[in-house]
């Protein structure tokens, strides 16, 4: 088996993991990094990322203004410490990435231009254009192309982690252009593999946004964090759940319902403007907008098509030109997958799930409870999202602390003795031999593809956007009777050269794992909060019992044991969540006795 | 020992007459020639003009003769598809003009420089008919 | 009745298949998948991979012509298989293969490292005219300086323009296309000064001419990016430089 000793390992080459690497490659020329993706880094998800990233540069803005809408956005169930961490250090690593060449959107004088995003008083969202995923993401790839101690391992797949005394030390990865395995010994990781949006049915996520990191850690003990918040975004295209950005919201579109209403004035969301008002309206929440969508649709008022319910989102009255220039991604997606122009045409959608908001449980260092491993972005949960991110968030977050978790692995991995050689070999070849056994395996003649298909159902079906006890737990059932059926998965292709029938059941495994956790976090958590709405009792927020993070711990062939965490609150006492007229009376009425206090 | 083993198409010799796009670069670039062998007319012309007057008879009498008329109807059409396909190629080959913060885009550019183009052509036609006259 | 014809339709995709381990070289085999009006070649692929053949090997990620991952050969012309419907394609077989030009990996997957390794050549970063701290915040950029590069940075390395681009076909080592839309994509940013280190790129056999301006690779690309305006207007810079060369000298 082949072997390469590294100081830091960081395995996935998205935004978080290549500002991770970046940063280690920065502070330290002469630490070895070895950057392990299963795609090549522009390849990886954060290429889809549409609408742009949140950091405070208005002059009217402020640092307290981004946290609390982050913390409101959250429902108070985020580590506020962590959020005024992330608020502070947001804007300047926007800057960085424009001194590396990310091509922001500008204003006509050639200063950085801001939008408006869902759940945000301010303009703060940097953008560029409807492409600010794909224009951070490749700005870092080949930005990292200038550090010669960053070694890729471009498709090379991570099969374990390697953890040994007690630390993480390295990881077994698989070459898929070959079926080789090759051992990857390191004083420190970090996790940094995106999110597991794919469990569900209908998502914005790529193929490849499988939960791997998360199940990885997990198995070793490392619990996740609010798994059961999942966060649906509201447009995105009916069948495929291809994302319609919130920028068309921030840039002025509107939801109408079958009766070309704009329903959201409805649910708390209004009063109607035909300017785009921040925390208003198509400006709302991503949780509150797509369960707004659900009510409609009970009621009859959403239209009916063999994608399932629709509503529209209209963007005529924004003009061709604007559309053009703000937006152009949307205008190629409408135009090439459902044939319409949106200058022309309102378009149908229903939201899909996009976002993982738990992850892997991280400190304000990124440090994970196992020595040695850290995690950033989508994989982990450091605690600046709570029960709903608001959009924009997320972007910041992978440079923020892809940034972070960089540095502080690199600390560790000064003060960590050397891999032993042998025992990492020992353990490597004994997980290799495992995934191996699991594509020779004769097994039941039972079809990974097909387990697949029933698990995202599944999902879908009870931990969707309103969730009862029932349904979730006939989820966490089916679960374990897939993960029974999965012990019996024949894999046709046995291969070595290019065996993607062998990595997607590996992945399956993984998210099989990742999908319990979401299911069984969900269904202890007996209130109703941000993303996890239930209408089965427990319609209300229960700060008494349940102001508390969930963690799901893994138990091998059992159902995950989930215990809470507490929530660390800082200056933000957990009050109403309101968006419209009723949130801004609310805002008034907060200003009013700050001023009083002071 | 890896099982992996690329495996490299050759690229087909006649690939540059494949129907399409490769065709139409192939016959864009041969129209190319027409302008060449017109040269070489002109060239032919004036070589007669110096060697006496019957040489140069001789010359006009070849231009009036079927098989000239043919070969500059062919010449002329040949010209002109090259002509055209070169102001579609002209923008590919030079910096973006950018106007009011915007690229042009190239069939503007492209517009414009064949009316420039035809505009010199005019002035140069008069130019000479004034001359002859 | 109407019904069960639409219920029963279903297209034949013929693929170029080769799997190293069994096959000496690439053969055709053919599929049937049930059509629907919003299916994507991309989707039929899955299809065929989901429940008829899970040996069938092909890249994809993102299913909105962002990742670059899915580009192949579809009825001989280079396309992105997530945004080509089943629905604007001639009726009759869809022939799918590998994207030319490249060597075949398995089935549709080709390899992609010596593509990136030209991207790695051309120095694909911001090397600062005038370096500047985070303090003193973002560099002034009007529209008219981003439009200068702008449509250079939207390249998503898909790599059809390589596959549509007989020259690169000819000469594996051609810089090709969309490492040159990259190389002017930092060449035109106003906050770039890295002209002259990247002229080795540019100049040679294996530089900007190897380029007969066929144009096609514009014409297959995805994202309006033009690396053929890329490539041409750096023959102007690499004949520019051949000069100044010899006036440094004298």
């Amino acid at each position: 088996m082949d072997y390469y000793d590294a100081d830091v390992l960081i395995v996935g080459a998205g935004g978080a993991g290549l500002r991770a690497a970046i940063a280690v490659a920065e502070a330290d020329p002469s630490a070895k990094i070895a950057l392990v993706s299963k795609v090549y880094p522009m390849r990886s998800h954060t290429v889809a990322a549409e609408g742009g990233s949140a950091g405070v540069i208005q002059t009217t803005d402020s640092l307290d203004a981004h946290f609390n809408d982050t913390v409101h956005g959250g429902d108070w169930l985020c580590e506020q410490d962590v959020v005024e961490f992330f608020v502070s250090r947001s804007t300047a690593e926007m800057i960085q990435l424009e001194h590396w060449g990310c091509p922001w959107s500008r204003k006509p004088d050639g200063n950085i231009n801001v939008r408006a995003f869902g759940g945000m008083k301010i303009e703060r969202t940097w953008f560029a254009a409807d492409r600010s995923g794909f224009h951070t993401l490749h700005t870092l790839f080949q930005t990292s192309i200038k550090y010669p101690s960053i070694k890729r391992f471009d498709e090379y797949f991570c099969v374990d982690l390697y953890v040994d005394d007690g630390r993480a030390q390295g990881a077994t990865v698989l070459s898929p252009s070959t079926g080789e395995f090759t051992a990857i010994g390191a004083r420190a990781v970090i996790l940094a593999t995106g999110g597991a949006g794919r469990v569900f049915r209908q998502n914005t996520n790529g193929g490849i946004v499988t939960g791997d990191g998360m199940a990885l850690a997990y198995r070793h003990g490392v619990p996740l964090r609010d798994m059961e918040f999942m966060q649906y975004h509201p447009t995105c295209m009916p069948g495929s759940g291809i994302l319609f950005t919130e920028a068309c919201r921030g840039e002025g579109g509107h939801l109408l319902n079958k009766d070309g209403y704009r329903y959201l004035q409805d649910y708390g969301l209004g009063p109607v403007t035909p300017e785009p008002r921040n925390k208003t309206m198509e400006l709302g929440p991503r949780d509150r907008l797509s369960q707004a969508f659900w009510q409609e649709s009970k009621k009859g008022r959403t239209v009916e098509t063999p994608q399932g319910d629709v509503v529209y989102l209209d963007m005529r009255h924004l003009g061709r030109a604007k559309l053009k220039e703000r937006l152009p991604l949307i205008c190629d997606l409408a135009e090439e997958f459902m044939d319409l122009d949106p200058a022309d045409s309102p378009i149908p959608v229903r939201p899909a799930v996009h976002y993982t908001m738990g992850g892997i449980v991280a400190d304000i260092r990124t440090a994970t409870p196992l020595a040695g491993l850290y995690a950033a972005g989508e994989c982990s949960s450091v605690g600046i999202h709570g029960a709903n991110r608001l959009g924009s968030n997320s972007l910041a977050e992978l440079f923020v602390f892809g940034h972070v978790a960089g540095d502080e692995a690199l600390k560790f991995s000064k003060g960590a003795p050397a891999v032993k050689t042998d025992r990492l070999l020992d353990q490597a070849k004994a997980s290799a031999a495992k995934v191996v056994a699991l594509r020779d395996q004769k097994g039941g003649g039972i079809r990974h593809a097909d387990l697949r298909k029933e698990m995202a159902m599944t999902m879908e079906e009870g931990c969707g956007i309103y969730r009862t006890a029932a349904d979730m737990q006939a989820t966490c059932d089916k679960l374990a009777e897939l993960k029974r059926q999965f012990r019996d998965v024949t894999i046709e292709d046995r291969s070595a050269v290019w065996n993607t029938d062998w990595i997607s059941a590996v992945e399956l495994g993984y998210q099989l794992d990742v999908a319990e956790a979401v299911a069984h976090s969900a269904l202890l958590r007996k209130e109703s909060r941000g993303a996890h709405q239930r209408i089965d009792g427990y319609e209300a927020r229960d700060d008494v019992n349940f102001l508390a993070h969930s963690l799901a711990n893994y138990r091998e062939g059992a159902a995950p044991e989930i215990t809470y965490g507490p929530v660390k609150i800082t200056r933000s006492k957990p009050g109403e969540r309101a968006y419209g007229a009723l949130g801004e009376a609310l805002e008034v009425k907060e200003e009013k006795k700050d001023a009083a206090h002071a | 020992m890896s099982e992996r083993r690329p495996y490299r198409r050759p690229m087909p010799s006649n690939w540059w007459w494949a129907p399409g796009p490769y065709r139409a670069y192939t016959i864009r670039e041969l129209t190319g020639v027409a302008i060449v062998i017109y040269g070489a007319v002109l060239l032919a012309g004036l070589i007669s003009l110096a060697s006496g007057p019957s040489s140069y008879a001789g010359f006009l009498a070849f231009l009036k003769s079927p098989f000239s008329l043919l070969l500059h109807l062919v010449l002329l059409a040949a010209v002109v598809y090259h002509v055209k396909t070169w102001f579609e190629t002209l923008p590919k080959t030079q910096p973006k003009i950018i106007v009011d913060g915007k690229p042009v885009p190239a069939e503007q550019i492209t517009k414009y420089a064949t009316m420039v183009a035809a505009g010199c052509s005019l002035a140069l036609i008069l130019l000479v008919m004034g001359v002859a006259r | 009745m109407p019904d069960a014809a639409l219920a029963a339709k279903t297209v034949e995709l013929r693929i170029l298949r080769y799997r190293p381990a069994s096959d000496e070289r690439p053969s055709y085999e053919s599929f049937h998948v049930p059509y629907s009006q919003e299916m994507s070649v991309l989707e039929a692929l899955q299809s065929i991979k989901d429940t008829l053949d899970g040996s069938l090997s092909f890249r994809w990620s993102c299913r909105m012509a962002v990742c670059g991952s899915c580009g192949m050969m579809i009825n001989g012309k280079p396309q992105l298989a997530c945004s080509t419907f089943l629905r604007n394609l001639p009726p009759g077989p869809v022939t799918l293969e590998p994207l030319n030009n490249f060597p075949i990996e398995r089935d549709l997957v080709v390899t992609v490292g010596d593509f990136v390794k030209k991207i790695e050549s051309i120095y694909p970063y911001i090397i600062p005219k005038v370096p500047r701290t985070i303090e003193e915040g973002a560099y002034l950029q009007t529209p008219a300086q981003m439009a200068a590069y702008e449509s250079f940075s939207d390249c998503i390395n898909c790599m059809l323009c390589y596959a549509a681009c007989p020259q690169f076909g000819e000469n594996p080592d051609f810089i090709g296309p969309g490492a040159m839309a990259l190389l002017q994509r930092y060449n035109g940013d106003s906050r770039d000064g890295g002209q002259r280190l990247r002229l080795d790129q540019i100049h040679g056999e294996n530089g900007v001419w190897s380029c007969t301006a066929v144009g096609y690779c514009s014409e297959v690309c995805p994202k309006q990016v033009d690396p053929a305006n890329a490539v041409n207007q750096n023959k102007t810079n690499s004949a520019f430089d051949f000069f100044l060369s010899f006036v440094r000298k004298a």
